[in-house]
């Protein structure tokens, strides 16, 4: 019973995670293939109504990718909430410096208005 | 002559300032509580009888207390020489943790490495905590924590595999590995690879005593995923009359295998991690052969920064013999009073089938076959 149960939610897990990668990655690919056309596009609803859930989504993988492009820090652990271009994370991080270097990194994505920042630090084994 | 010296000092200020900024820390944690539990044995040996309940001041309720110095140098480039001495003890009675030989305490027995970090990765030799434990703890809610959680599941694998819990030398996987070279890659997009390789330094032995593994890491967009294999040659050789009856003799045999594959995901102060895990074993005195495996799950949400539960399952099973299995749940509220204090309470549960005796908190043994409550509260210090 209860093992079905967790089977159940490993699957879920997994199939989260494989939908998750398989937009990241037609995002990244339309931007570099579809060029100047997708970018316009989005410039134009950008810039006229940058709401709606689609906006929130897109603007949640960009920080995350931003997050991705960093060598020490483990994305994995932090939740990134974004509304109309207000951004709220969550989580944890591995030292006390990356909670602002999390910050700044947010706020330097485009279409990122405000941060809010409600992230704690984590040493797995108390590793210093 | 005071001249003299002062112009040295100042000679040698200057060198090391424009040769390579180096930094020495010197840090520890004290980990404390008061910890009730219901049933309780003497040992992990497989007669141990229940001794009935007990109230102690206990130590590491979160992690254990330690103390340590790192230290690291930039070489220019890019690169730094780094080193770390970090020892575990206990804080109720300031006893030195264990080694990897029994009766045997180490006064670094987490970490006593030297190494390398730049542009390609960070390697590090010596005696260390392996890439495998680390890659539990992020893909469990309960953050492979001393009190219920994958740490004293896994645990629970090397105690019914006959690990008499004396020494660090485990049958089935390991926290520490002596003579390990380890290597972390950098990220590439949130995937990360780590690789363990320890010479046993047997003589006239390629492979006896040696250490494998490797783990494949992913975390970004609020997964992690990570997936072990570990390899051990000539593990626990050491029979629970020790040294009465001496350790047996490393033949290259490999011993201990296990495989690992977990998840976890956080949104909006949730996290759920889930994990199966498969390992088998063969115990050269006893001449014993054991193949379980363990599956968690876990449950949590952070409240605000300062305030998170926690909770897990924990569930054992002996696949040579199906009347032993184990299963247990934890759940844990914790609380920073400061950026250096966190103040916790926590509860569990361990239903033991059979000869198991998965244990609620690492370091207070429970008898085979005997269900058991614990509860905990405590306070972890960090300096």
């Amino acid at each position: 019973m209860t093992k079905t149960r967790l089977a159940g939610v490993a699957i879920a897990t997994l199939v989260a995670a494989a939908s998750m990668t398989a937009w990241s990655q037609p995002q990244g690919a339309a931007s570099v293939s579809a060029g100047a056309q997708a970018a316009s596009a989005m410039a134009a609803s950008g810039a006229a109504a940058p709401t709606g859930r689609q906006a929130d989504r897109a603007l949640r993988r960009k920080v995350y990718a931003a997050f991705g492009t960093d060598k020490s820090i483990n994305a994995g652990d932090i939740s990134v909430r974004a509304k109309n271009g207000a951004v709220t994370l969550t989580g944890t991080v591995t030292e006390t410096s990356q909670i602002s270097k999390v910050e700044e990194i947010a706020k330097g994505v485009p279409g990122v208005t405000s941060v809010t920042n409600k992230l704690s630090v984590k040493k797995s084994f108390g590793g210093m | 002559m005071k001249l003299k010296y002062g112009s040295l000092a100042a000679l040698a200020l200057f060198a090391s300032a424009a040769h390579a900024q180096s930094s020495v820390t010197l840090y520890g944690v004290l980990d404390s509580g008061l910890l009730y539990q219901s049933t309780n044995a003497a040992s992990f040996a497989p007669n141990a009888k229940n001794l009935g309940h007990a109230w102690q001041l206990k130590d590491g309720g979160i992690y254990s207390s330690i103390w340590g110095l790192k230290g690291t140098e930039d070489i220019g480039g890019g690169y730094h020489i780094n080193f770390k001495l970090q020892g575990s003890f206990t804080s109720n009675n300031g006893k030195p943790g264990l080694s990897d030989t029994p009766g045997a305490t180490a006064l670094f027995n987490q970490f006593a490495t030297v190494g390398a970090s730049g542009p390609f990765g960070t390697i590090d030799a010596g005696r260390q905590i392996v890439p495998m434990i680390y890659a539990m703890a992020d893909t469990d809610v309960r953050n492979a924590q001393y009190f219920g959680s994958i740490l004293t599941a896994w645990l629970g694998l090397n105690q019914a595999a006959g690990w008499p819990g004396t020494s660090t030398n485990a049958p089935i996987g390991a926290l520490y590995d002596s003579n390990a070279i380890v290597y972390n890659s950098p990220k590439f997009y949130g995937a990360s690879l780590a690789l363990e390789y320890a010479p046993g330094g047997v003589a006239g032995q390629f492979q006896g005593g040696t250490r494998e593994s490797a783990v494949l890491k992913y975390s970004n967009y609020g997964l992690n995923v990570a997936a072990v294999y570990y390899s051990g040659h000539d593990t626990n050789p050491f029979p629970a009359t020790y040294p009465t009856t001496p350790a047996v003799p490393a033949t290259g045999l490999n011993n201990n295998n296990l495989y690992y594959i977990g998840a976890l995901y956080t949104i909006s102060g949730f996290s759920v991690s889930g994990s199966f895990s498969s390992a088998n074993s063969y115990n050269s005195s006893s001449h014993t052969s054991y193949n379980f495996e363990m599956a968690s799950g876990g449950l949590g949400y952070q409240f605000n920064p300062s305030f998170k539960i926690t909770s897990g399952y924990y569930y054992l099973k002996d696949r040579n013999h199906s009347q032993n299995h184990s299963s247990e749940f934890a759940v844990g509220a914790e609380y920073n009073l400061s950026k250096a204090t966190k103040a916790y309470a926590q509860v569990g549960y361990v239903s033991n089938k059979g000869t198991m005796n998965q244990t609620i908190i690492y370091g207070a043994p429970v008898a085979p076959g005997v269900s058991t409550t614990a509860a905990m509260i405590g306070i972890r210090h960090t300096f």
